[in-house]
């Protein structure tokens, strides 16, 4: 029999130190900002029955982790920190006056192709605004999102804008089967530029069918708006155009023009989506840090029709990305070496010395000379011993480490 | 500004990528005079070229190490993974075929086919796609050879020409796909270098006569 006792499962890994507190400064940093606009922490289960993410296809079977209850029924980790929180507004939450400001911080759990240097364990924060489907919760919740990419990037960071409204108009206008509309999805997406034009063939020069074939190609900046006013304007495609462009306007206003990209391709789930959607890339970084957009109907699916728009920050991605950001020491300032009879004192001294605001260890061991050999190992640059009266003792730069 | 990482497919896609992109303008004297180097800098482009296996160049790109790159679409298709297909490059041309030993009708009879193949994923979603349950044996070389040893009843591989198939006693039952060289962009590139990418996209769909 094999044992698995000295390793971690697939995806996941084990945080020390310096990385625990980058972590917790980024977090810090993005629930600050969350508070300070009026949003409330919630947290739920890391299980939760499969049927709440069962019941949609969002979720694919195949990428959850799944377990038993006692009685028998099937639980999953959870793969995502919205539905949870949908479920809440279903239930718990449902008399509550909107609209509602919530935020979480989670790891989430999706089971990835083994060794392609993905994480099956992710650390996510986010925001979701509940209760209101006007434009100013979509242009809050962009500039949050630009705001939490800027204060752990600097500059160095994109957001890509869409609206999911203008795809829904063109392949609504296309008389086909669901099966070819979903796999048109999929080259849209992928910017298979090939594979699209061969699949669009078939309607021969239908206006819904040309401006597909050059949708994945609708990225970019503001130029992007005439274009696409002009291969198609229909069927409501002009409304959801009008509506992403005074969004982006208000965000060149703010002065994130040189931020925003406008990517109409950008589809991806495209059935959970049902307005804006939005991506927040770092350079340097291959995949997306942050990912958000508008949910109108998945709390219906609940049973309750409140519409809904939110994000998430990948903070383990955010983490490294501020990787650079200064730490303090990581040494405590002090070690207190005490005699066996004046350990209440001693005890006593470290409150005092921390409440001054130092990191003071108490030393465990019973001998003088070991504890100046801990503190060089260490790195502590100051043993202050406590007998008769206190003795301070400076080891010196450098030494030790 | 950092170069644009560019991942060839070693081999033949290699070779192929490398007279497309000399007849585009692009010095790639480099990667002539090879010794025991890794990356090879484009002579006249903010660009670098790297080798790799073809799977190790989807996982390159997907996690954005490489902005771009070059590889078989019979290696998408079984790998899958997040990342722009942006154009079919035209060459490595060939097809994906089910071939099963000459004089067997393959699919008479109740029994569970066994498919021996490099490409598993393919296979498994080939015949999920026909409902029909197979058992799947991953073999990483020379395939032909698991019929006439009498592992499998079929086998799952790319064909060109169908001329190693033949000699083998083995004939193609059906294709399951066309296969060439693709070239796949990390999709964080194409969003922040979007000016450089765009330009070496153009200029390659202009080469291929496929611009839109």
């Amino acid at each position: 029999m094999k044992y698995y006792d000295k390793i971690t499962p697939d995806g996941t890994k084990d945080l020390l130190f310096d990385e625990c507190v980058l972590r917790s400064k980024v977090t810090q940093t993005l629930t600050e900002m969350f508070r300070s606009r009026g949003y409330r922490q919630v947290i739920t289960p890391v299980i939760e029955f499969y049927d709440v993410f069962g019941k949609s296809a969002y979720f694919p079977p195949e990428n959850m982790y799944k377990l038993m209850d006692n009685s028998g029924r099937l639980m999953v980790l959870r793969p995502d920190c919205t539905i949870p929180i949908v479920r809440l507004m279903a239930t718990r939450l449902k008399n509550i006056p909107m609209p509602v400001r919530l935020y979480y911080c989670h790891n989430v759990y999706r089971v990835s192709h083994d060794m392609r240097g993905k994480s099956n364990e992710i650390y996510q924060t986010g925001v979701e605004l509940i209760g209101s489907s006007s434009l100013h919760s979509d242009l809050e919740i962009v500039e949050l999102a630009a705001s939490g990419l800027s204060e752990i990037s600097g500059d160095k960071y994109r957001i890509e804008l869409c609206h999911i409204g203008y795809f829904k108009s063109l392949i609504d206008s296309l008389d086909t089967d669901d099966d070819t509309k979903e796999e048109i999805r999929c080259n849209v997406e992928q910017k298979n530029y090939a594979a699209l034009n061969d699949l669009l063939e078939q309607f021969n020069e239908s206006p819904a069918a040309t401006a597909l074939k050059y949708l994945p190609r609708l990225f970019g900046g503001e130029e992007v708006f005439a274009k696409a006013y002009e291969l198609f304007s229909s069927n409501g495609a002009a409304d959801s155009l009008d509506y992403l462009r005074s969004i982006y306007e208000s965000l060149r206003e703010l002065g994130l023009a040189d931020r925003v990209i406008i990517d109409l391709g950008l589809v991806n789930q495209a059935e959970y989506y049902t307005g804006i959607i939005f991506r927040g890339y770092f350079s340097g970084l291959g995949e997306p840090v942050l990912s958000g957009g508008r949910y109108d109907n998945l709390i219906s699916d609940f049973g309750l029709p409140i519409p809904a728009i939110g994000f998430a920050f990948n903070v383990d991605l955010a983490t490294e990305k501020s990787r650079g950001m200064a730490l303090e020491g990581q040494a405590p300032d002090i070690l207190v070496f005490s005699v066996e009879e004046r350990l209440p004192e001693a005890i006593n001294y470290i409150k005092t010395l921390t409440q001054n605001g130092l990191t003071v260890e108490n030393c465990v061991l019973d001998d003088y000379d070991q504890a100046v050999a801990y503190a060089k190992k260490r790195g502590i640059s100051q043993i202050h011993v406590m007998d008769e009266e206190i003795e301070i003792i400076q080891l010196g730069e450098g030494q030790g480490r | 500004m950092k170069p644009i990482r560019i991942a060839l497919t070693k081999g033949r896609l290699e070779q192929d990528s490398v007279q497309m992109f000399q007849q585009l303008g692009y010095d790639c004297t480099a990667l002539r005079e090879k010794g025991r180097k890794l990356i090879f800098p484009v002579g006249n482009a903010n660009m670098e070229i790297v080798l790799a296996k073809a799977a190790d160049v989807v996982t390159y790109v997907e996690n954005g190490v490489c902005d771009i790159g070059v590889v078989g679409k019979d290696t998408i298709m079984e790998m899958g993974g997040t990342f722009y297909e942006v154009a079919d490059l035209g060459f490595g041309k060939c097809r994906f075929a089910l071939a099963v030993p000459m004089g067997v009708d393959f699919y008479k009879g109740y029994h569970t086919r066994r498919i021996a193949s490099k490409y598993v994923n393919v296979s498994r979603s080939f015949f999920e796609k026909k409902e029909m349950d197979v058992e799947i044996v991953k073999i990483e070389g020379s395939v032909e050879l698991a019929p006439i040893l009498g592992l499998s009843d079929a086998i799952v591989d790319i064909v060109e020409t169908g001329t190693t198939l033949k000699e083998n006693g083995l004939i193609i039952q059906e294709f399951l796909g066309e296969i060439s060289a693709r070239l796949i962009v990390n999709i964080a590139s194409l969003k922040l270098r979007k000016e450089e990418i765009d330009t070496f996209i153009s200029k390659i769909e202009h080469y291929l006569g496929t611009e839109v």
